[in-house]
């Protein structure tokens, strides 16, 4: 799996393009680990070539999720396709990361 | 029991790499199968990728020897099964087989869970220093008739 960043006005994109399982997911936390130390504590992952994710990668999610809110900022998804959505519905996670239909739509209320 | 109209499997290492092959098997398989709607694909997948992967992390080897991982995968007209085995491993800790779901800021511990929800039925066997996962997904074909 790819990943790539751009840091925004107001928020940070990262965008995974391939299949967000157990190998991918270090990967996810290394960047945004990278991109809340680089000060963008807001960050929306785009998950619109994302065509699978695991357990795994949910999990990493999450513990960027936490990294975010931790430096005063948050986590949102967008571009969720039809997979990743039902890992997210089955386990319940979709109420904890919400899903948006585009980046710039994710920070767009506030 | 009706016939086997298309089936993949994958052996090698218990590794990274493993999990990318049999994502490619899983690719593989649905061109043979065609039938099969998206909807138990997906399903099937994600929990075939799941049972593969608690192996890759979880089995430790019983002796000298490395775990390997062996996947044999099978469609029937009503029916995606999948046998996930683990060889040369130790039985699993209790622990790695709990099926209820963690708290929402846990970031391990779904896996068994969600291939719960993902399968009509789960069952494990263990053999002679072989760990088996069997998924089973009854499939419903969209031409019925």
């Amino acid at each position: 799996m790819q990943f790539s960043y751009e840091v925004k006005d107001s928020y940070a994109e990262v965008k995974g393009v391939g299949r967000l399982n157990m190998v991918a997911a270090p990967k996810l936390r290394e960047v945004v680990a990278e991109v809340v130390a680089g000060g963008s504590s807001r960050v929306v992952v785009n998950l619109a070539e994302t065509d699978f994710m695991d357990s795994s990668g949910l999990g990493a999610l999450i513990g960027c999720l936490k990294a975010a809110r931790q430096a005063g900022g948050d986590l949102r998804i967008s571009g969720v396709q039809p997979q990743v959505k039902m890992v997210l519905e089955l386990t319940n996670m979709d109420r904890v990361l919400t899903a948006y239909p585009s980046a710039e739509a994710a920070f767009g209320d506030d | 029991m009706t016939e086997v109209l298309a089936r993949k499997g994958y052996h090698g290492p218990a590794n990274e790499e493993a999990i990318e092959a049999v994502h490619e098997e899983l690719d593989a398989l649905w061109e043979d199968a065609s039938f099969v709607p998206d909807m138990d694909r997906m399903t099937f997948a994600t929990a075939v990728i799941e049972a593969a992967a608690n192996i890759v992390q979880h089995a430790l080897p019983a002796a000298d020897k490395p775990v390997e991982l062996d996947v044999d995968i099978t469609v029937r007209t009503r029916r995606l099964q999948a046998r996930v085995s683990a060889h040369n491993a130790r039985e699993p800790f209790a622990n790695d087989m709990r099926a209820d779901m963690p708290d929402e800021d846990a970031e391990s511990g779904r896996g068994l869970a969600l291939i719960e929800a993902l399968v009509t039925t789960v069952t494990f066997e263990r053999q002679d220093g072989t760990n088996t996962w069997i998924l089973t997904r009854e499939s419903t074909p969209a031409d019925t008739d």
